[in-house]
C-alpha cells in the first residue's frame, strides 16, 4: 500500500463506484484506480446535456481517468472509454452495485490496492461477459477481505499447522480458525475440506458454494458492524419477487 | 446584530431547492423582497395551491389535480400500451413526439442500489397492479440508458413477464442526426452491442 501525494494524475486505469450529483450541472464520482485506490473527484458539467462525460462516465467499465487537485476531493480533467467488455445488463447490474458497495465500505481513500484493482477488474469482465455464477461474487469477497486484513488464511490455523480436510474448523472473531476439538461445538464452524476449496477459490462443490456464502457474509459482516447493505437487501427484494 | 428571524427563514427555505447553495438563496430572498413582491407572493400562492391542490393520478401515477389525469381519462388514448418512465419530465419528451398515444405509468424514480432505493420505495406493486388491469397488451419499458435506468427495466421487465405481458425495451444507439465521428465511445460501443438486421 503507498499513500499517493501527486497533485496531477495523467492517466490511470479506473472505475467508477459511485456518482452523486453536485450543484446544478456537476457530479462527484467516486472511483477506484489501479495506482491511486479510491479517489474522490468532481467531474464539472457531467450532467450537462451536451457533456463527452455522459457516455463514458459510467460504472462498471474500465475507463482511463486524469484528475488533479490536493484535497480531498479532487477535480477530474479527463475520462477516456477504455472499452473491451460490454456494458452490464440485467443481474449482472446488481452483481456490479454489490461489489461497489464492499468497495466504499473497505477500501480507505488514497490507498493503492493494484492486487484487488486487478480482482474487481477481472470480475467486472466476468459479469460483462455473462458469467452470473455466485463464485465470480465469492473470488473477489475473499480478494477484498484478504487486502483488508479481514481474512483468515482459509488453509491454515493461526499457528501456522495447516488445516486438515477431515476435520471441522470454527471461525472465532480473535483468532481465526480454531479446530472445534479444542472450543467445543460452535455455530459458525466450517468443514476443513471447505475451508481449503475457498482457499483455493475453487467453488466447483456444491458444499463449498453453500459454505462459501455463509463465511464471506460472516467476515464480512462482521466488519461491517450494524450497518446493512443496501444491495445486499435490495437483491433479495428483487430476486424473490 | 443579527438578521431578522424571518429573513432567514426564507433564506433557508429555498435552499431546499436542487443546487440553491447560501449564497444563490440569499441572492434569491433580496431579489424577491425588493425587486419583486408580486412574483413573491404569487410564489407563495402557487405553492400553497399545489400543496393542496396535487395528488398523484391513481392510475400513471403522475401529478393531477383529479384522481384519474385528464390523459387517464381520455378516450383518444390507446389503453393497451402503457410506458414506463422515470420522471414527469421524461414523460414530457415522449408527449412531444406526437407519436406515441398510449398511456403511461411514471414511476418517479429509479432503482437506486447504493442508496437503497429499491421496489417497495418505488411502490413496483402499484406499478404491477396497474399494468394487470386486463387492457395493457404492451408494456414499453422508457426508464433511462444509465446502469440505474437498466437495473429498473430489467426487474420491471422480469415481472411484468411473470403476469404475461408483453414487455418491450425503448431502442439505444446513435442520436438522429448523430455521426460516429463525434459520439462519444461509450454510445459507438452500445450502438454496436444493439445493431439490428437490416430489413
Amino acid at each position: 500500500m503507498s499513500r499517493a501525494r501527486a497533485s496531477v494524475i495523467d492517466a490511470e486505469r479506473g472505475f467508477v463506484l459511485h456518482l452523486t450529483p453536485f450543484r446544478e450541472t456537476s457530479l462527484i464520482a467516486e472511483l477506484f484506480t489501479r495506482e491511486h485506490g479510491r479517489v474522490s473527484a468532481v467531474a464539472r458539467g457531467a450532467r450537462r446535456p451536451q457533456s463527452k462525460l455522459r457516455g463514458t462516465l459510467m460504472e462498471f467499465q474500465p475507463l482511463e481517468l486524469a484528475w488533479f487537485g490536493q484535497g480531498e476531493v479532487k477535480t477530474l480533467a479527463r475520462a477516456e472509454w477504455l472499452g473491451g467488455q460490454a456494458l452490464l445488463s440485467g443481474r449482472a447490474l446488481l452483481y456490479g452495485y454489490y461489489l461497489s458497495e464492499l468497495l466504499l465500505n473497505f477500501v480507505a481513500r488514497e490507498d493503492a490496492h493494484p492486487g484487488l484493482f486487478d480482482a474487481y477488474e477481472r470480475t467486472m469482465a466476468r459479469l460483462a461477459a455473462g458469467e452470473l455464477s455466485p463464485a465470480v461474487l465469492r473470488i473477489f469477497e475473499h480478494a477484498l477481505l484478504r487486502e483488508a486484513g479481514h481474512a483468515p488464511a482459509f488453509d491454515r490455523v493461526p499457528g501456522g499447522g495447516l488445516i486438515r480436510p477431515d476435520r471441522q474448523y470454527a471461525l472465532l472473531p480473535e483468532q481465526g480458525l480454531v479446530d472445534v476439538s479444542h472450543v467445543g461445538a460452535h455455530d459458525d464452524s466450517y468443514p476443513g475440506s471447505v475451508l481449503l476449496a475457498i482457499a483455493a477459490d475453487d467453488y466447483s462443490a456444491a458444499d463449498t458454494r453453500r459454505h462459501g456464502m455463509r463465511i464471506m457474509r460472516n467476515l464480512i459482516d462482521r466488519q461491517l458492524g450494524d450497518k446493512a447493505l443496501h444491495s445486499r437487501r435490495l437483491f433479495q427484494e428483487l430476486l424473490q419477487a | 446584530m443579527n438578521a431578522p428571524e424571518a429573513l432567514t427563514e426564507l433564506i433557508a427555505a429555498l435552499r431546499c431547492l436542487p443546487g440553491v447553495g447560501p449564497r444563490s438563496a440569499q441572492r434569491m430572498t433580496y431579489h424577491l423582497l425588493q425587486h419583486d413582491r408580486g412574483g413573491a407572493a404569487r410564489l407563495a400562492r402557487a405553492l400553497d395551491v399545489a400543496l393542496g391542490r396535487l395528488t398523484h393520478c391513481a392510475r400513471c401515477n403522475n401529478f393531477s389535480e383529479t384522481e384519474l389525469c385528464a390523459r387517464c381519462a381520455s378516450s383518444q388514448r390507446d389503453a393497451g400500451q402503457l410506458c414506463i418512465v422515470e420522471t414527469p419530465a421524461d414523460l414530457n419528451r415522449v408527449e412531444q413526439t406526437h407519436l406515441y398515444h398510449g398511456l403511461y405509468y411514471c414511476l418517479m424514480g429509479r432503482i437506486a442500489p447504493l442508496r437503497g432505493v429499491g421496489p417497495k420505495e418505488l411502490q413496483f406493486d402499484k406499478l404491477i397492479a396497474r399494468a394487470c388491469d386486463g387492457q395493457v397488451r404492451e408494456v414499453i419499458l422508457a426508464t433511462n440508458f444509465t446502469n440505474e435506468g437498466e437495473t429498473t427495466a430489467h426487474f420491471l421487465a422480469e415481472r411484468l413477464r411473470a403476469h404475461g405481458l408483453a414487455v418491450s425495451r425503448i431502442a439505444r444507439g446513435l442520436p438522429v442526426g448523430g455521426e460516429l465521428e463525434h459520439a462519444d465511445t461509450g454510445t459507438i460501443a452500445q450502438a454496436f452491442q444493439a445493431r439490428q438486421p437490416v430489413v
